[in-house]
C-alpha cells in the first residue's frame, strides 16, 4: 500500500517516510499541494490509502489542497492526516471540517505517529490483506 | 481587543527543549555563562510570526553545527556526508517546528511564515540572545520584534 507525504521540508518527508517504510508503505512525495494533485492525478489507478499533509507550505497550502481531494469523489478512499506545526483548536477544527480524519501535531514521536495510523485501521496488523 | 504577550526566553527554551528532545534525542542544555559563543562562519534560519504579536524568531549556529543538526535529524550517520541543500532544509524545519510551539503558547489567530536559511556569524555579543548548547557547541535563538526590526539597520 501506499502512502503520499506533502510537505515543502525534504528532512521531514524524509523523517515521516521512514516511519511509514517501516509501517510496510511505499513512498510518494510532493513538495507542495499542487504537486500533490498532480502526483494523485498520475496515480489515478493506483491511488495511496494515506496522505500525510503538511500545513504551511508554498504554492498550495495543506488546507486548500485537503478541500481538492475532497471534491474528486474518485479520490474519497484516501485517508487524509495533516502533520503540521499549527497547534491552535481553531486550526484542527477547520482541518477536520476541510476533511482531514487526523491531526499531528509537530514535533512528534515516531511512536504517535504509529499510533495515528493504529487509529485510522492503516497499519500491517489492522489492514490485514492489503499489506 | 486582545492583547498578546511577547514570546520571552523561558517560552522559546520550552520549545526548544521539546524539538531536541523528540527530533534530534539530544538535550538543549544552557550555554554556561562566561564561555564564548561567537563564530564567523555559520547559517542562520529565521521566520516570521504574525498576528497579535509580530516578529520573527532567529536560530544561529556554526556551519558544522548546522551539518551535524541536520544529520541528527535526518538519522544519517557522523561520517556521512550530507549535502547543502539538506542542511539548508533541515535547520529551517527545526526552527519552523520550534515557531509553531512559540506561535501555539502565544494563542489567538496568529500565522507563522515559511522558514528561510542565509549565511550569518554568529550574533553581536550586544543582542539578547537565547543560547542552548548542541554537543558542546553554541546554537543562539533570537526573539526579534517587528520594532527591533524597523530600527535594524
Amino acid at each position: 500500500m501506499r502512502a503520499l507525504i506533502v510537505d515543502d521540508s525534504r528532512a521531514m518527508r524524509r523523517i515521516v517516510g521512514r516511519i511509514l517504510v517501516d509501517a510496510g508503505f511505499e513512498i510518494l512525495e510532493a513538495g507542495d499541494g499542487q504537486e500533490a494533485l498532480d502526483v494523485l492525478a498520475a496515480h489515478d489507478g493506483d491511488l495511496p490509502v494515506l496522505a500525510c499533509v503538511d500545513w504551511n507550505m508554498p504554492v498550495m497550502d495543506g488546507l486548500t489542497f485537503i478541500t481538492e481531494v475532497r471534491k474528486r469523489a474518485a479520490w474519497r478512499a484516501i485517508t487524509l492526516m495533516m502533520v503540521t506545526t499549527e497547534s491552535e483548536q481553531d486550526r484542527i477544527v477547520r482541518a477536520l471540517a476541510a476533511g482531514a480524519h487526523e491531526y499531528l501535531i509537530k514535533p512528534f514521536t515516531g511512536d504517535a505517529l504509529v499510533e495515528k495510523l493504529d487509529l485510522l485501521g492503516l497499519t500491517p496488523t489492522t489492514v490485514g490483506d492489503l499489506v | 481587543m486582545t492583547t498578546y504577550s511577547a514570546p520571552d526566553q523561558a517560552l522559546v527554551h520550552a520549545a526548544i527543549e521539546q524539538v531536541w528532545g523528540s527530533m534530534l534525542f539530544e538535550a538543549a542544555d544552557p550555554w554556561p555563562t562566561g564561555v564564548p559563543a561567537e563564530f564567523e562562519t555559520g547559517l542562520q534560519a529565521h521566520i516570521e510570526i504574525r498576528g497579535g504579536w509580530n516578529g520573527r524568531l532567529l536560530l544561529t549556529c556554526d556551519s558544522a553545527v548546522a551539518t551535524q543538526i541536520a544529520g541528527a535529524l535526518l538519522g544519517i550517520g557522523p561520517d556521512e556526508p550530507v549535502d547543502e541543500p539538506d542542511v539548508h532544509d533541515a535547520v529551517g524545519e527545526v526552527l519552523n517546528v520550534v515557531g509553531g510551539s512559540v506561535k501555539g503558547a502565544i494563542g489567538g489567530s496568529m500565522t507563522l511564515g515559511l522558514p528561510g536559511v542565509r549565511a550569518s556569524a554568529s550574533p553581536r555579543s550586544s543582542e539578547e540572545s537565547l543560547v542552548v548548547s548542541w554537543r558542546g557547541n553554541p546554537v543562539h535563538v533570537q526573539i526579534v520584534p517587528d520594532a527591533e526590526l524597523a530600527g535594524d539597520s
